[in-house]
């Protein structure tokens, strides 16, 4: 990662976590707000690619767990998952399609916010699968889905190029790959 | 022509990066980390509330917006220029009781018998939890007020949580509905027997654990807390009320669900309690 890759995404995150810890706190539907923090590990899976994806996901979910009050390190695991689970599920479809980024937000946010409740009660924390898990699964991937187009731009933005890593190759396109 | 293959980096990299978030994890369950990561995110608190704070007063409008929006389908059809003046009405009287409503709770806020003459800091209650999956509230008092982490917060009713995180200017409260609450009680006549008080989650009545079975609990029934040596908080802050309890067959303890006696889903201003298990 170039320095200037590593500014621009650096960037992009701080507009994220400003963005969430100021207006989507104050947007609550049916008492649950939504998560664009959530958005950083499915795009950055989707335009990166496995590795890349779980690297941005762990790092961005570092930075939520700043201001979270749930366990320090579990945005990180959950969003290293996520991230290349996304990545790994879309490395044989069409990244270029227009209705991906929506699709991957609506699927990928509501199996990170499963999985967030899920390992947080095994870490510990039972009263996490105690919430009404199903409102915040629809209104974190409902808003997501439609914040994900915006939200691919941005973090193409960041990222130098859009990696193949992971992809299935030939020979002659290994070296490329890496 | 060889086959296709993968690369094997990607899971070399998700396994690595999954076992430095388990180990996160547990050092910081564990006692090891946690100085450094409540340093860390103490620090992130303190750097980000003047960006927060300056931000909010721009955008503010904006989420207005999109609160507002969610309602939109059932407004639209109204002329414009009545809806215009339902709203400034709305709004004035919305206003005036809102801050009618503010009034109530800061005054009496002043009166709080329970506490005697222990110490105490108000705060206003500026965010309800950054996260959906714990019951916290964010306050605008910190360590520069002399808020330290376990110190009870209450409220005009009653008990309201306990300081979970502080930074310099704020602090989060974790409120008694959480799931991870506990909180030592006392009820009945002098000198009352005890009982565990939990939260259930964000909105649920809190259930009452240690109540012996066919224990004679009427409906308003005030649970306050114990202040054994060693509790979390101190002696006779008023905790919840009965509002249902019933013993099931054969079973050894009464069912009892409790509502707390702070309106906790409407907090706007508490009283941050200066005191500490060894005070």
């Amino acid at each position: 990662m170039t320095r200037g890759e590593l500014a621009r995404l650096s960037l992009v995150v701080l507009l994220f976590v400003v963005i969430q810890e100021t207006v989507m706190l104050d947007v609550r539907i049916g008492g649950v707000h939504p998560d664009i923090m959530v958005l950083l590990p499915i795009v950055a899976g989707l335009i990166g690619g496995p590795s890349r994806g779980a690297a941005i996901g762990f790092t961005t979910g570092l930075v939520s767990d700043l201001f979270l009050p749930t366990p320090f390190g579990l945005s990180a695991l959950v969003g290293c998952l996520i991230g290349f689970t996304v990545g790994l599920a879309t490395i044989a479809l069409d990244r270029t399609a227009w209705w991906l980024p929506p699709v991957a937000a609506l699927g990928g946010s509501a199996l990170y916010e499963v999985t967030y409740g899920a390992l947080g009660s095994v870490l510990g924390q039972p009263q996490m699968l105690h919430v009404a898990l199903a409102r915040i699964v629809v209104v974190v991937s409902v808003t997501n889905a439609l914040l994900a187009i915006p939200a691919v731009r941005l973090v193409k933005w960041g990222m130098a190029e859009a990696s193949t890593e992971g992809m299935p190759t030939s020979d002659a396109g290994v070296g490329a790959a890496r | 022509m060889a086959p296709p293959r993968r690369s094997r980096r990607p899971r070399t990299t998700l396994l690595l990066l999954v076992f430095a978030a388990v180990t996160i994890i547990t050092l910081d369950a564990r006692g090891g980390l946690h100085v450094v990561t409540s340093g860390v995110r103490s620090v992130a608190s303190d750097a980000f509330s003047p960006i927060r704070s300056g931000v909010n007063a721009i955008v503010e409008p904006i989420g207005s917006f999109l609160a507002g929006s969610v309602h939109y389908g059932a407004v639209r059809e109204q002329n414009q220029k009545l809806q215009a003046e339902i709203d400034r009405l709305k709004m004035e009287s919305r206003s005036a009781a809102d801050q009618a409503e503010a009034l109530r709770q800061m005054s009496s806020l002043l009166h709080l018998t329970y506490l005697g003459n222990l110490q105490t800091v108000p705060a206003q209650v500026t965010d309800f939890g950054t996260s959906d999956f714990a019951a916290t509230v964010d306050i605008n008092v910190g360590r520069s007020d002399g808020v330290q982490l376990s110190m009870p917060v209450v409220g005009d009713g009653g008990l309201v949580g306990r300081v979970v995180k502080v930074s310099h200017h704020t602090a989060t409260v974790r409120l008694i509905t959480d799931g991870q609450s506990a909180v030592g009680t006392r009820y009945g006549p002098a000198p009352g027997s005890l009982a565990v008080l939990n939260g259930t989650g964000p909105g649920k009545p809190l259930s009452a654990d240690l109540v012996p079975s066919n224990t004679p609990l009427s409906n308003g029934e005030v649970f306050v807390t114990s202040g054994l040596q060693g509790a979390l908080f101190p002696a006779g802050i008023p905790v919840a009320r009965v509002v249902a309890s019933h013993t099931g067959d054969s079973a050894s303890q009464e069912s009892v669900s409790l509502q707390p006696e702070s309106d906790l889903p409407h907090l706007r201003y508490v009283t941050v309690v200066l005191w500490g298990p060894s005070t």
